[in-house]
């Protein structure tokens, strides 16, 4: 018997979560598949982390009105997630009079109130560490920062609470069609669905040729950044933009919701699974961190890292009901601001499976869900009730981010549940901080493997290859010395 | 309510140098004295470091890490010195408060004089910008030992060192006797970052190559690591394009340098050096707030163990004593060939160490020790190198009179090779 669905979403990015969580409001049996061994894998788990609190992108486009719509989903959000996004501010910085009159359309194509154009003197009391080679700054003050594997996180988890199931390890083979249902293939096993959503990211494309559809040949774009040690928090208060190009917002410089500071991303193009750095695209973005920021600290770095974004050619989200299968959904292209928009997306898609002939009916009672205490963001009235309610958190497993053994666990334990380091690391920061694990993973290995019951070869970085060990030491034999 | 401790002497950090300096304080009168340490288990690093070169200036005897610390353990079993294992110190306040937390709960402590001994971390792949992929088998050197030696785990199979500072040298060692393969230490410098005695018992002794004037250029594998690219570098340590050449390895071991572990006491305020990245201290390794003591690696990352423990009884019998001080008389400096000297700060010359870390090797060497321009002692060193400070005794340099900034160089021939 093949396992029967309403709806299967292919793909655990921030869109699928999204998507799965959206629906996850009404009465239907969904399945979220995904190839990796947890959710954020992808284009979501490498990205700036700006939630775009206001559209300026052009009307008409999908990405702008999708946008758009997603602004009103934040306070839902917050509400039925518990996910708050940090409320920054940010500055678009001209060097020139071209840039200064780019301002003065974003002010125009804004039309936001609070929103306004700054004097450098203005903008330097702002940011003092702000170049002084600035003419002008737009300043929109309702700007924001959300971790990306968090917000991802947070749908995800949403939605299982709400009983969407995850499947992991499972990519997409291929379709077939049985009279109105569609059975998706994977190499475990066969499901079947009435409907199926293509939120495959990367793999989309690929995805959709193997239900028979066409789809624009999109590019792949890399981008690559620098994070800081928390060390540099308040270097810059407010996310910091250059004037966009025409490919790119370009490399701006910003402060994560964690207090580290983020410079990049560049914009080189790339293959579909090349997340590697390179030295020229470093450098690109170390002259574009310092032409915003003369003084910007390179030599607090902790990481470097590179994400992947594909664009189709028209630089706009690509949403089709695909053309062999009613009930299949395709998404494409969704490069920035996909993060922000993703609730908006997970609403469209709503509403083009109600034409396709979903049903979608209301859940009388949705599962509301807590965010599990974060150990370093509690005061320590809290952490006192923490640790006397149970002893785990007061053992800390991370020192750089002070991260508990409770909150280990928990990571372990929760649905979707960290499978992999990096899955811990995305879900509560252990090896996220300056030491990037040298320390935390004196420990972890174990205590990993004893909570999940696993040995040496099921320990994994993040890929099924990914093998952290390779095995054990030689045995002492002889316990007792021999005499020469 | 959080638990409330007054006391004498808090040390935060059981390590070498935390065990040498609630010893000392102990030895000087102090009473009420706690030793807070994170792990289960006192001795710190040195009980990842199984192998014997411990102790030869201070016991005249090779020991290994563990029975270093096992030395220090039994003395401190004989005081009533309080140990409290995993607890974590999360706070530090200017006026010596400090906010700790374990599995019992949180705990405040109000403390005479505070003893800052947190050791110090490694250098990451990314604070040297190594570009490529991030698979798994990247891993900083004192991990690996940690992994190896104390859980008994193997990281990898094939092994690129980069750097041949002591904990690389000794890894290499490690893991070959482990059946590993190590293919080739990699160093940047033009000479050896560790010391010569391990460069011969674990690189020479076991025909491992080392590559001077190298350099990691690229980490291949999306997955798990499946190679390097390694290029040679330049004067200024810039690869020198068309050098490339592909190592295969499943393992990239960093052994980089330290770094000193100091965000609590920059929760403290206490000033911070650019050339130590430690506290200033002066020669009784008294920072600049009242009360608070930094030794041992967090003060600078020392090369012997031994000058872990002297420095830090220093600070132990300062820590108890916890006198007026005199007010600072001569600012330290270092100029060209050094990079660093600890302390920063003199006060009184009578008693105490400067010690001194040379930026490269020199041969034919001479200290030199100037203030207003003008040399005011000088001092011979046939060889010295970047892995060992050079040491004298404060009162054995002929201090100015007059009070006010000095600068230490080094002059002589620089050397390459090891």
């Amino acid at each position: 018997m093949k396992k029967a669905y309403d709806v299967i979403i292919i793909g655990g990015g921030v869109v699928g979560c999204a998507i799965a969580w959206f629906l996850s409001h009404f009465d239907l049996k969904i399945l979220l598949l995904e190839r990796e061994l947890d959710v954020c894998c992808g284009i979501s788990k490498a990205n700036t982390g700006i939630i775009h609190s206001r559209s300026y992108l052009t009307p008409g486009t999908v990405k702008g009105e999708l946008h758009q719509r997603a602004l009103s989903w934040f306070p839902k959000i917050e509400k039925e997630l518990d996910f708050h996004p940090s409320v920054t501010g940010a500055l678009t910085v001209a060097f020139n009079q071209d840039d200064l009159n780019y301002l003065k359309s974003l002010k125009n194509i804004g039309k936001y109130d609070d929103a306004e154009i700054l004097s450098p003197q203005e903008s330097l009391l702002l940011e003092p560490n702000l170049s002084d080679r600035i003419v002008a700054t737009y300043y929109d003050p309702r700007a924001a920062v959300a971790s990306p594997f968090r917000l991802t996180l947070a749908f995800a988890e949403g939605a299982a609470l709400n009983g969407v199931e995850f499947h992991f390890d499972s990519s997409v083979e291929g379709f077939d069609h049985q009279g109105k249902k569609i059975i998706v293939h994977t190499p475990n096993e066969n499901y079947e669905a009435s409907y199926v959503v293509n939120a495959a990211g990367l793999s989309s494309a690929k995805i959709a040729k193997k239900s028979g559809d066409q789809i624009p040949v999109f590019s792949t774009f890399k981008g690559e950044y620098f994070l800081l040690d928390k060390e540099s928090q308040g270097l810059v208060k407010k996310i910091l933009y250059p004037v966009p190009n025409s490919l790119s917002k370009g490399i701006l410089v910003s402060p994560t919701p964690e207090g580290n500071i983020l410079a990049g991303p560049n914009f080189e193009s790339s293959c579909a699974d090349d997340t590697s750095t390179t030295s020229q695209g470093l450098n690109e973005v170390r002259a574009g961190a310092q032409k915003l920021v003369p003084r910007f600290p390179f030599n607090q770095t902790i990481q470097i890292f590179a994400g992947i974004r594909p664009t189709l050619p028209e630089r706009d989200f690509l949403i089709f009901v695909s053309k062999k299968h009613p009930g299949l959904i395709h998404l494409c292209g969704i490069e920035s601001p996909g993060l922000t928009a993703s609730p908006g997306i997970a609403e469209y898609v709503g509403e083009l499976l109600i034409q396709q002939g979903l049903s979608l009916k209301e859940k009388d009672q949705i599962i509301f869900r807590k965010a599990f205490p974060v150990f370093h963001d509690c005061d320590w009235k809290k952490r006192e009730e923490l640790i006397a309610q149970d002893p785990d958190w007061g053992q800390i497993v991370c020192r750089c981010e002070e991260v508990t053994l409770a909150e280990v666990k928990y990571a372990l334990r929760m649905n979707p549940p960290a499978r992999t380091m990096d899955g811990l690391k995305r879900r509560i920061r252990v090896t996220a901080g300056r030491c990037q694990g040298s320390f935390c993973q004196m420990h972890l290995p174990s205590i990993v493997m004893n909570l999940l019951n696993i040995g040496i070869q099921d320990l994994l970085k993040s890929d099924k290859n990914s093998n952290l060990l390779v095995g054990k030491t030689k045995k002492v034999v002889n316990t007792h010395a021999t005499p020469h | 309510m959080p638990h409330h401790i007054d006391c004498d002497v808090v040390v935060i950090g059981g390590g070498p140098a935390g065990m040498a300096s609630a010893l000392s304080a102990w030895n000087h009168g102090a009473r009420k004295i706690f030793i807070l340490e994170r792990n289960d288990y006192l001795g710190g690093i040195l009980n990842q470091c199984i192998h014997p070169g411990f102790g030869l200036q201070i016991f005249g005897e090779e020991l290994t890490g563990p029975e270093y610390a096992a030395r220090y353990i039994d003395q401190l079993a004989k005081t009533s010195i309080e140990v409290m294992t995993e607890t974590t110190v999360l706070d530090l306040t200017p006026n010596k408060k400090i906010t700790a937390v374990n599995p019992k709960g949180v705990w405040e402590f109000y403390s005479e004089s505070v003893i800052l001994s947190m050791g110090c971390r490694e250098k990451t792949r990314g604070m040297i910008f190594i570009p490529g992929f991030r698979p798994a088998g990247i891993y900083t050197a004192g991990l690996a030992q940690y992994l190896v030696n104390i859980e008994g785990y193997l990281p990898g199979k094939k092994v690129v060192i980069l750097g041949s500072g002591d904990i690389g040298l000794i890894m290499a060692r490690r893991l070959t006797l482990e059946g590993v393969k190590v293919e080739a230490v990699v160093e940047v410098r033009p000479s050896l970052s560790g010391l010569i005695r391990n460069y011969v018992q674990c690189l020479l002794d076991f025909e491992l190559p080392l590559l001077l004037s190298h350099t990691v250029t690229n980490i291949f594998g999306k997955e798990r690591v499946e190679g390097v690219e390694i290029s040679r570098v330049d004067q200024s340590w810039q690869p020198i394009p068309g050098t490339e050449r592909l190592l295969s390895c499943d393992t990239l071991l960093l052994s980089v340098g330290l770094l000193p572990e100091n965000e609590i006491s920059r929760k403290a305020g206490v000033s911070l050096c650019h050339f130590s990245h430690g506290p200033f201290v002066d020669e009784n390794f008294s920072t600049d707030l009242d009360g608070i003591y930094a030794c041992g690696n967090v003060a600078s990352v020392f090369d012997l163990v031994d000058y872990v423990t002297l420095v830090s009884q220093k600070a132990g019998q300062s820590a108890a004593e916890n006198r007026d001080k005199k007010p600072i008389k001569y600012q330290l400096n270092p100029g060209s060939g050094v990079g660093l000297v600890i302390p920063q700060r003199v006060r009184q010359v009578n008693d105490g160490w400067l010690f001194i870390r040379p930026d490269q090797s020199f041969r034919d060497g001479e200290v030199q020790f100037r203030t207003q321009g003008k040399v005011f002692d000088q001092k011979r060193v046939a060889v010295c190198r970047p892995s060992e400070m050079v040491r004298y005794d404060l009162k054995n340099i002929h201090w100015p009179e007059e009070g006010g900034e000095i600068i230490v160089e080094i002059v002589g021939s620089s050397v390459e090779g090891i």
